[in-house]
This record gives structure tokens, C-alpha cells and sequence, in this order.
């Protein structure tokens, strides 16, 4: 069940109405019911996949059981291990295996043995698996490392583990702050509700409007782009960078909203990283979730940046080349990760790595200054020539798309694939961009107007926007759910 | 919570009201005009209607239609006459031409290009070549005074009626229900982008969810092949039927069609029975440029030009004008 579907919009109401008026009087109705509804939400998807959740679910409940009650560190670290070794497990077989034995035959080849695989299998990625066995998996690294005490309540947990707002692409939350909201009773709050409807709508409008109106601009780029000049490609990249944007901070955006309708609070995972005046402050706003938990469950303990310069760039590497792979089984998002931590390490050897982290752009003015903007613009070109291998299907083509730009190097009116006009999109993107920048200091509020009456022109232009952009032709589909 | 739904449903109320008032200051959605049967069981539009015909989100294709006293889009009155020159195009919504301005239409064009004789287009969406020879058939006084007859013909869709039956679905376009709803542009609109679609077909699903039919039976290659002779054959007896009800005038008439899409076998029988075609597929094929609109089928303005010219020619090849 996709968020910008309308089978979600019927199912939404539904368990929110029977949440608060049904299920609402105990906490453990409340995470019962919960748990049906993320399990029928994901199940309507392929319910066969349930299990993979169960399963994940079983396992790390009873290691952090385990793992809490033991004080012997082997026995401790051992059964760690059984919930890593699960999680990564089950993640290795659906996401990688495929990759590894294609990866081994050429391997082999270059080195002049010639293998036909009969190993490749036909696997289903089951959507959301990256996420969800992060998430549990953080449960019990968390209890390993007794930052926390493990629930005994199993519906609580596998609450926590499938809840549906975050449970397919994030955010990746930890059980410090899901599950002790899961294990206390929620109450309807008002205010609460009202900004949860405001950022799904404004979610939905990223999504919308932005991501699925550039969808079809940067296909057509990236299928062609053998026949396209340079102007074309970096128009096809830069359009890209916004429209993952779009797509995957408007499924964050809902998420966290659909969350508070049901009075819980999920973590951020979006601070406006198009404003970024560096690459760390990049990673400081983009998919926040993911970042923190590699923070938290591999760079710290490698050491982080308490050890020698040399390890902490060692360190920064294996961060960013496992970031990368997370994001999938192909070499180019390695590379993505590779290329990220190239210029990543230049701004941590200059002690620039956490200058940003507490205030944003023009932190009390209104407009930036002129370094800021060159400092935007230098930022948003290095992570946008790193889509290129995102987006690639392989690293022949992403080398290709380079090669182009370079051999190419010409300007050429770009014409829509579907002869719409060009100069909509880029009036909206201008428009998009220059209202982030209104909104930049709180991503959770996006509209903080104090007249009522510019708040209803608001919702009212975001609705027209998306009436206006609305393409019923094209899969509507999040870009991060196959990851 | 009572408060979190009164608002909620007020704030929906205002912008539904807001997002109306704007589609139609904006003319985002396209005027509908109403349809009825004349006297003669002849489905067409009420007379003396204006509008502007709207296609794409952002109004990417806008046009103005005029129906004139006869119940047809054209900027002309039909009053043919013994001594001027007219011509007829008879057809479905490519020949109507609401994505044009009735001003700029293929008649218009055929005008230009050939002075000195009046064109008439009986163009209404969806018309087959039931509806044409039976709309011809129940004007008869009209169309005798009319030198020629052009009717558009797709193999495909045209003849699957042997005989002319009022299209009930079509008119149910019109019921009041219909019609009250059409009264919201933003309805409408909603409509046109496709917003509304995906509550049909999850009404849809249910059902046929709900009522589980037998799946349906792979066809190889050889029974496909047989399907489609038999259909072809079918089509073939329905055009013989219809010019047997209701006349063709074959020194008159003249198909108009694209050889692309035509099955081979209605194209030798017209070919050995002395019916007059034009074929437009050459020009299509040859055009540089595309020939229909972007977010529609239709032909574009290029596209008319092309029918207009192909017809021309044939006009002026045959020497249709009469000598004053």
C-alpha cells in the first residue's frame, strides 16, 4: 500500500478513527491494534513477507531477553551475534546474493575462466527489509551496549518493529525513542494531529509535485543519454538530485505525520541538505535515520574520531563504501558511497566537519550572504555529479554519462519527452526552492504561518499544485522502497 | 477530536469552494455541451452552444467549439443550396474537432485551399459508420443538395454495427444526475486528469474480486488468427448491410482512411467494387513533424493541415466545383 494511494487514504482513516474511539481506553488494545494494521498494510503487499518480519521480530526479542539477563560477555557477545548474523543474514540473501555470485563470475572471467551460474536465483526484494532490520537490529546493539532495558512485552515490540507509518523506508528509528513511546499510553492531542495532516500534506505535495512531475524528464535523460548534449545530462542529474529529494523526504514528511496521528513522534529525517554549505552538513540533513545509526552502531565503535587522523579516515571510508551498499546490490552505489567519502574526508582533515551542525543558512537574516550561496552552490554540484552513479544502472553507464558530458560539451534546448512545456517545471522548482528556504529552520513545520488566512492560501496553492502536476500515467511507486 | 473534524471538514469545504472558483477563472476545465435525439432518432449536439474544449492539467491545449443551428461544431451554417458547391465531412470527434478552434477546423481549411465552395462538418464524437450513413440516410433532402459526402472510417471501431441503433451510454451522458455534476468545474477537471480514476478502478477490483470468473483461456497464435479473420469478415458483412439499409451514392461518397490501420481485405473489396477512397496514410508517414496532440490522440493542427490538403487535392483532382 503505497502512501499517494487511495486505497491508503481509505485505510487511514479507518484505523485512526477505530485507534482513538475503539482501542484507545488500554495500551495494550492500542499496540494490538497497531500491530494488525501494520501487518495488513504490509501483508497487502505481499503477505508472504510477513513472515521475514516475524521472524526478525521473534529472534531479536528473545537475544535482547538474553543478552539483558547474561552478565557473562561471551555469552553476551555471542548471542549478539545471533541477531546480527539473523539480520544481516536475511538481508544477504534477498538483497546481495545475487550480487555476490554475479560479482564472483566476473571476477573469474577477468581472470580468463569463463563459469556459467546456475546459482543466480529469482528473488523478490521485500520491500522495506533494509529498514526494518536495522531497526531491530539496533535493539539489541542497544542492549548489548546497556543503553537500554529490553521490553517483556512481545506486542510492544513487534509494534515497534512493524510499525507501518516508518515500517517500509524509515525513518530508521531506535527502540529508545519508539518503543518507550510504544510501551506508554498515547492521548489524543489536537496539535498534534493538526501537524501530523500538515506534513503528510505538504509530504504528499514533495512527492507529487516534485518527485513524479521530474520522473518522467529524468528517465527519458538517463535512458538516452547517449544521444543527449552536455546541457541536457547535467539539466537531467541536477533534476534528479530534486527529485529523490522530493520522493524520499515526501515519504519521511508522511511518515512522521501519519506517526503523530496516532501520537507518536518520529525522528526527523530531512533538515533542508539542499541548503547545505558543505558536504558533512550534507550528511548532517540527509536521511538523518541512516546516518545516525551508522554513527551510533559502526563508526563510534571503530573508534569514530577519537582515534589517529589515519583510522578516523579509515573509519570515514568503511562509513561511507557501507552507506553505499546499503542502498544496493550494484558497484555504483560503492562508488556513490566511494565518491562521498572522498570529499568527506578533505572537510574532516580541516576540522570543517561539525561547524554546521547547529544553524542553518542565514541563520538570523533573511537572505544569505554571497559565500553562503557559493558554498550552496559548490555542495549541491559535488552531491549532484555523485547521482550520476546513484541514478545509473551500472557503472558502464554512469562512466558513460560522464564521458558524454565531457565529449559532448554543448548546449541544446531540452524538449519534455511528452511535449509538455519546460518552463512549468523550472517556474516550480524556483518556487519549491525559494519556499524551503522560508521553512528551513523547522523541517516539522512546514506551514507556520501565523494569519489563518495565508495559511489557507497555502494548503490551497499545494492542493492546485498537485491537481496541476498530477500524472496518472506514471508509477507512482517511492524510489527508496527498493532499497 | 469533534473539533479536529469540524475544522478539517470546513478547511476542505473552503478550499473545494476556492479550487472551483479557480478552475474556472482560470477556464482549467472544458465546457461540456448537451447532447440530444432530434426527430429522426439523430444523436447530436443541442444547437447554438459555446465553449472552450480543455485538455492537459495546466490547460496545455485550448480551443473554442460553436454548435450551429444544425447540432454540429462549425463556424458555418448548413444551407446548401442547387447552385453553390458543398461539400460534406462526415465523422467522429476527429472530424468535430473540439481540440480546435472552430474557426481553424479541416472544413475551414479545405475552404482556404479550395475557393468557392462551402465545407460542412457533421463531426460527433464517437459517431461510426452506423451513425454517418444513418444521419445521412435521415437527412436525405439535405444531403442530395450536397455535391459531395467525405466520411472518416476506422476499420477497427467503425463497423461493428450491421445496423443503427440509438447508443443509449452515450446519451446517459446527459441524465440529470450527469448533468448536475457536470455543473462543477472542478468535477470535471478532476475527471479530465485522470484524478478520479483510481476510486473506479478500485471499484473494479472489488468487484471482480467479489465475483471470481473463470480465468480466461490462452489463445495461441493460429486461434488469434482466426479471431481476427472472422472479425474482419464480420466488419466487411456490416459495411455491406449498412450501405444496403440506408444508400451510397458511390459517385457522391468518398471513404476517408488511413491504409495503415485498415485490414487489407476491406481495402481490395473497395478496390474491386469502384468505392472512392482517400488515403492519408502516405502524408502521416512522410510528415517530419508529429501529426496529433501531445496529451491526446487527436490530430493536431499539423495533422489537419495534412487531411485538409489530402482532401483538397482530391477535390480539386475530381473538379468538384460547379460552373456558375
Amino acid at each position: 500500500m503505497l502512501f499517494n494511494s487511495l486505497e491508503f487514504f481509505i485505510f487511514l482513516p479507518i484505523v485512526f478513527i477505530a485507534y482513538w474511539y475503539i482501542f484507545n481506553k488500554k495500551i495494550r488494545a492500542q499496540n494490538m491494534f497497531l500491530l494488525v494494521a501494520s501487518y495488513v498494510f504490509y501483508g497487502l503487499w505481499d503477505w508472504r513477507f510477513l513472515f521475514l518480519i516475524l521472524a526478525s521480530t521473534i529472534v531479536d526479542f528473545f537475544t535482547g531477553q538474553i543478552i539483558h539477563s547474561s552478565d557473562v560477555t561471551k555469552k553476551r557477545k555471542a548471542w549478539l551475534w545471533v541477531s546480527v548474523l539473523f539480520n544481516v543474514g536475511l538481508l544477504g540473501f534477498f538483497k546481495y546474493y545475487n550480487f555476490f555470485v554475479d560479482s564472483w563470475i566476473d571476477f573469474v572471467s577477468v581472470l580468463g575462466y569463463d563459469i556459467k551460474s546456475t546459482w543466480t536465483l529469482q528473488i523478490i526484494l521485500p520491500v522495506g527489509i533494509s529498514f526494518y532490520t536495522f531497526q531491530t537490529m539496533s535493539y539489541s546493539l542497544d542492549i548489548y551496549y546497556k543503553r537500554l532495558t529490553p521490553t517483556k512485552d512481545f506486542i510492544s515490540f513487534a509494534t515497534f518493529v512493524s510499525f507501518f507509518p516508518q515500517l517500509v523506508a524509515g525513518p530508521i528509528e531506535r527502540a529508545s525513542n519508539l518503543l518507550s513511546q510504544i510501551t506508554t499510553k498515547r492521548v489524543f492531542d489536537y496539535v498534534q494531529c493538526t501537524d501530523g495532516l500538515k506534513l503528510i500534506l505538504w509530504g504528499l505535495f514533495k512527492k507529487i509535485v516534485i518527485a513524479d512531475a521530474l520522473a518522467p524528464i529524468v528517465d527519458d535523460i538517463f535512458a538516452n543519454y547517449g544521444s543527449y548534449p552536455a546541457s541536457t545530462l547535467i539539466l537531467g542529474v541536477s533534476l534528479f538530485s530534486f527529485q529523490v529529494y522530493g520522493d524520499f523526504s515526501g515519504y519521511s514528511d508522511i511518515a512522521i505525520g501519519t506517526a503523530k496521528l496516532f501520537g507518536i513522534e518520529l525522528m526527523s529525517n530531512f533538515k533542508f541538505p539542499v541548503f547545505s554549505r558543505n558536504v558533512a552538513e550534507y550528511w548532517q540533513r540527509w536521511h538523518v535515520s541512516l546516518s545516525t545509526w551508522f554513527r551510533h552502531y559502526v563508526y563510534i565503535p571503530l573508534g569514530g574520531s577519537r582515534v589517529s587522523k589515519l583510522k578516523s579516515v579509515r573509519n570515514i571510508i568503511i562509513i561511507f563504501l557501507v552507506s553505499g551498499f546499503w542502498h544496493g546490490a550494484n558497484w555504483t552505489f560503492i562508488a556513490w558511497g566511494a565518491f562521498h567519502a572522498l570529499i568527506y574526508i578533505p572537510i574532516f582533515l580541516m576540522g570543517r566537519n561539525r561547524m554546521y551542525m547547529n544553524n542553518v543558512v542565514a541563520e538570523n537574516r533573511w537572505f544569505p550572504t554571497i559565500t553562503e550561496i557559493l558554498q550552496i552552490l559548490v555542495t549541491f554540484s559535488l552531491v549532484t555529479f555523485s547521482r550520476v552513479f546513484f541514478r545509473s544502472q551500472s557503472i558502464t553507464d554512469a562512466f558513460g554519462f560522464l564521458e558524454q558530458i565531457c565529449t559532448n560539451f554543448t548546449y541544446e534546448a531540452y524538449e519534455h519527452p511528452l511535449g509538455y512545456r519546460m518552463i512549468d517545471y523550472f517556474l516550480l522548482l524556483g518556487a519549491f526552492v525559494l519556499y524551503e528556504y522560508r521553512i528551513r529552520r523547522d523541517e516539522r513545520a512546514p506551514f507556520k504561518f501565523k494569519s489563518k488566512i495565508v495559511r489557507f492560501i497555502a494548503y490551497t496553492l499545494v492542493i492546485l499544485g498537485m491537481l496541476l502536476f498530477f500524472d496518472d500515467q506514471i508509477d507512482r511507486s517511492f524510489i527508496y522502497f527498493q532499497f | 477530536m469533534k473539533k479536529l473534524f469540524l475544522k478539517s471538514g470546513l478547511y476542505i469545504l473552503l478550499i473545494l469552494i476556492v479550487l472551483e472558483a479557480i478552475i474556472r477563472v482560470f477556464h482549467l476545465g472544458k465546457d461540456t455541451p448537451t447532447r440530444f435525439l432530434d426527430e429522426y432518432k439523430v444523436e447530436k449536439w443541442v444547437p447554438n452552444q459555446n465553449g472552450f474544449s480543455v485538455t492537459g492539467n495546466r490547460r496545455q491545449n485550448f480551443s473554442e467549439f460553436h454548435i450551429n443551428n444544425s447540432g454540429f461544431n462549425s463556424y458555418r451554417e448548413f444551407t446548401p443550396t442547387h447552385d453553390q458547391t458543398e461539400i460534406a465531412l462526415v465523422g467522429d470527434s476527429f472530424i468535430e474537432g473540439f481540440h480546435q478552434d472552430y474557426y481553424n477546423s479541416i472544413g475551414k481549411k479545405i475552404e482556404n485551399n479550395v475557393p468557392g465552395i462551402e465545407v460542412y462538418e457533421y463531426g460527433y464524437a464517437g459517431y461510426d459508420f452506423a451513425d454517418q450513413l444513418h444521419l445521412i440516410h435521415s437527412y436525405k433532402k439535405q444531403f442530395d443538395l450536397i455535391d459531395h459526402v467525405i466520411l472518416g472510417i476506422k476499420f477497427s471501431n467503425d463497423l461493428t454495427r450491421s445496423e443503427y441503433k440509438v447508443v443509449s451510454g452515450r446519451l446517459a451522458l446527459d441524465t440529470p444526475v450527469n448533468r448536475l455534476l457536470k455543473k462543477s468545474k472542478l468535477l470535471v477537471y478532476c475527471k479530465s486528469i485522470g484524478i478520479l480514476d483510481p476510486p473506479q478502478e478500485l471499484l473494479y477490483k472489488i468487484r471482480k474480486f467479489i465475483v471470481s470468473k473463470q480465468p480466461e483461456k490462452q489463445i495461441d497464435e493460429k486461434e488469434a488468427l482466426r479471431i481476427k479473420d472472422e472479425k474482419e469478415r464480420k466488419y466487411l458483412a456490416n459495411f455491406e448491410s449498412l450501405i444496403n439499409k440506408y444508400g451510397y451514392d458511390k459517385n457522391r461518397f468518398t471513404l476517408l482512411l488511413d491504409s495503415r490501420i485498415t485490414s487489407p481485405i476491406f481495402l481490395s473489396y473497395l478496390d474491386q467494387n469502384d468505392f472512392k477512397y482517400i488515403d492519408f496514410s502516405n502524408t502521416f508517414k512522410e510528415s517530419k513533424r508529429s501529426t496529433t496532440l501531445i496529451y491526446d490522440r487527436h490530430w493536431n493542427n499539423h495533422g489537419r493541415t495534412l487531411i485538409a490538403r489530402a482532401i483538397s487535392n482530391y477535390l480539386q483532382h475530381k473538379d468538384i466545383r460547379k460552373s456558375k
